[in-house]
């Protein structure tokens, strides 16, 4: 029960720490808080991302599994915040043992009161007058962007998804930045095997998830990726073993 | 629920239900089913006939395409009879082929090919004699609208496990979309090839022997665990697992001192360590432990992507009671719902091909040309347009 799970995590922070649960995702649940973990001077928002015990699962592989992965997206959040062009969340503190992440708060709620990841924004636009207008088309380019910048640094991200994607308006002008978030399954890796694998991830996610328009949404996060290649030959070579990722999938009908 | 619109053929004879013959041979079983669907309601099914005859291949070797069809076309006949003596049992002893029966539906993929051939064949041959039309259907399809069907009709993530495939579905937009899949071999073909190294009985089934293996095991062995977004990948660990076996075979069933205390480092005792002996057990227990949470942890993602509250558990390996306790555990914790089948339902059977077959008969599908029932070794679940749901 999530009843529980929070018990058990205002447990763990003390009786007072105010936290408001924000999602309960497949792996983690996640909570805003409006205090910083030790320094009363630098309260505002933040989140905190707590891997609970998976009761299906053997305590030992359990153990295992949120350990490594919490240890691996904490690492993987601080060195992808030094690097130049990535936007992700600013990482503040962390229990790998127990399975918690503190970060900066991004995001925000959308017109239909949705959070503003990928997902509600391409839901919110899921209509024929919406799915094709330039707002869209330059919220994916810049996906596409980020995802490339990540790929040129030699990082993959395991778990592309569009509710992994979230999206921040800017004060200025308006327009969606957007910021990857879920590194759990993430880390370094200069394979093409492993960018193709995350490009088909995320290509595949999309497929699924907004069927009606993903032809068009696929070309311009791809589009967007091409962008961010400075270098051809590794581009080329990146997009050829997506090709072939995409034609080893099971049961795939051989035409030709 | 129901499109009276698509409603396009009627039953025969102004009968308000209709009958099909549902004919699976996609692997190692032979299946035959014929069930009774009411006009009204799609989902109000029942079975009136589903007997099934396994092919099994000796332990230590798995079935080979020559020899399962060569079972198949052994048994058809013998197995078509019994399944007229129970229709004459309970629908009247007047039940005829040829006066009763709306539709005949047989497996056109995905399997292997000669055993999928022989049942073909078997269903032309009765189609053309009896004149009643025939039906192609997916596989994985056949599962899919079985497990609705007993459910009743809500909106489940469904997970597919058997022998062949591995696959997180959910239904979206007149498809059954695949979410998560392996990216190498199925679940049952790993539990097939490891139980093949242990020479395990494939009779009734590989999986049933390693699960009541598993139940008396104890320690857990570490083993890889790959997941990679909603996919996952099983050819690592079988191989791991494979050499560790091998090993402990070689060795007179039982690992050496250093290796036993590398297995089991992170009980952090060398004492307690050294006075344990792993065994069969604890291989099959740890694999089973290790691959289930695998599946497990790829359904809750495509759970929470989707948003949705139900499982179906659906495919031979959807049998296996371990699996269905952590999917359980996992729904419980989602405030979700758990929906699985018994081993009637679960392992390839007749009676689903038939129920699939039905829906596609009964919203309008008509088959233009006897070539248009060739069998295909590829066909995914997705590219079925699914024209009976909304």
């Amino acid at each position: 029960m999530s009843a529980e799970l929070i018990d058990h995590v205002q447990q763990y922070l003390g009786k007072n720490f105010p936290i408001k649960l924000i999602s309960q995702g497949a792996e983690a649940l996640v909570f805003e808080t409006s205090k910083h973990p030790f320094d009363p001077t630098l309260d505002k928002e933040y989140i905190i991302k707590y891997r609970p015990f998976k009761k299906y699962r053997h305590e030992q592989i359990d153990r295992v599994i949120t350990k490594k992965r919490t240890v691996g997206e904490c690492r993987c959040l601080v060195k992808l915040s030094n690097m130049e062009g990535i936007n992700v969340p600013q990482f503040i503190a962390s229990d790998p043992h127990n399975g918690f992440i503190w970060q900066s708060k991004i995001g925000q709620t959308l017109k239909d009161g949705t959070f503003s990841n990928l997902r509600n924004f391409l839901w919110l636009n899921n209509n024929d007058k919406n799915a094709y207008t330039e707002e869209v088309k330059q919220v994916l380019l810049n996906v596409g962007k980020q995802i490339g910048i990540l790929h040129t640094n030699q990082y993959v991200h395991g778990d592309l998804t569009s509710s992994n994607i979230v999206l921040q308006q800017e004060d200025c002008n308006g327009k969606w930045v957007p910021f990857l978030i879920d590194f759990g399954l993430s880390g370094y890796s200069t394979l093409v095997e492993d960018k193709g694998v995350d490009l088909y991830v995320l290509e595949r996610a999309i497929l699924s998830t907004h069927s009606l328009y993903a032809e068009k949404y696929n070309e311009w996060l791809l589009e967007g990726y091409k962008q961010a290649y400075q270098d051809q030959e590794d581009l080329t070579q990146v997009l050829k073993r997506f090709e072939e990722v995409r034609l080893r999938g099971r049961k795939r009908s051989m035409l030709g | 629920m129901l499109q009276p619109e698509l409603q396009k053929v009627l039953p025969k004879n102004g009968k308000d239900y209709y009958i099909c013959l549902g004919l699976e041979g996609s692997a190692n079983k032979l299946g035959f089913g014929v069930i009774k669907q009411s006009l009204s309601d799609p989902l109000d099914t029942e079975v009136i006939s589903n007997i099934r005859d396994t092919y099994n291949a000796p332990p230590g070797e798995g079935f080979m395409p020559r020899d399962t069809a060569r079972h198949h076309k052994n048994w058809s006949c013998r197995i078509l009879k019994q399944v007229i003596e129970e229709c004459k049992e309970k629908l009247g002893q007047g039940f005829d082929i040829k006066k009763d029966i709306d539709c005949i539906a047989f497996t056109k993929g995905p399997g292997m090919g000669a055993p999928l051939h022989s049942v073909c064949v078997f269903a032309r041959t009765l189609s053309l004699l009896h004149n009643i039309p025939l039906i192609p259907v997916n596989h994985c399809i056949g599962h899919i609208e079985m497990g609705r069907c007993i459910t009743k009709g809500l909106n489940p993530v469904v997970l597919y496990v058997s022998g062949g495939n591995t696959q997180v579905i959910a239904y979206s937009n007149n498809r059954y979309r695949i979410f998560g899949e392996t990216l190498d071999i199925a679940v049952g073909n790993c539990l097939d090839r490891f139980a093949r190294i242990l020479k395990i009985s494939n009779s009734p089934s590989p999986g049933y022997n390693i699960e009541q293996l598993a139940r008396k095991g104890k320690h857990l062995i570490e083993l890889p665990y790959t997941v990679k977004g909603m996919d996952l990948s099983m050819s690592g660990i079988l191989q791991y697992l494979e050499q560790l076996t091998k090993s402990f075979l070689s060795n007179g069933s039982k690992f050496s001192k250093q290796k036993k205390r590398k297995l089991l480092e992170y009980l952090n005792d060398t004492e307690m360590i050294d006075s344990v002996e792993i065994t069969v057990e604890d291989l099959c227990f740890s694999f089973q432990e290790h691959l289930f949470a695998m599946l497990i942890e790829i359904t809750e993602r495509a759970m929470a992507h989707v948003g949705s509250d139900e499982v179906l558990i659906v495919g031979g390996v959807g049998c296996n009671l371990r699996l269905q306790e952590m999917m359980e555990t996992m729904c419980k914790d989602r405030n979700g719902k758990m929906f699985a089948t018994d081993d009637r339902f679960c392992i390839d059977n007749g009676v689903m091909i038939a129920q699939a077959g039905v829906l596609q008969y009964r919203y309008g599908y008509v088959l233009e040309n006897l070539k248009d029932t060739r069998v295909t070794q590829t066909f995914r679940t997705d590219e079925v347009f699914v024209n009976w749901r909304e």
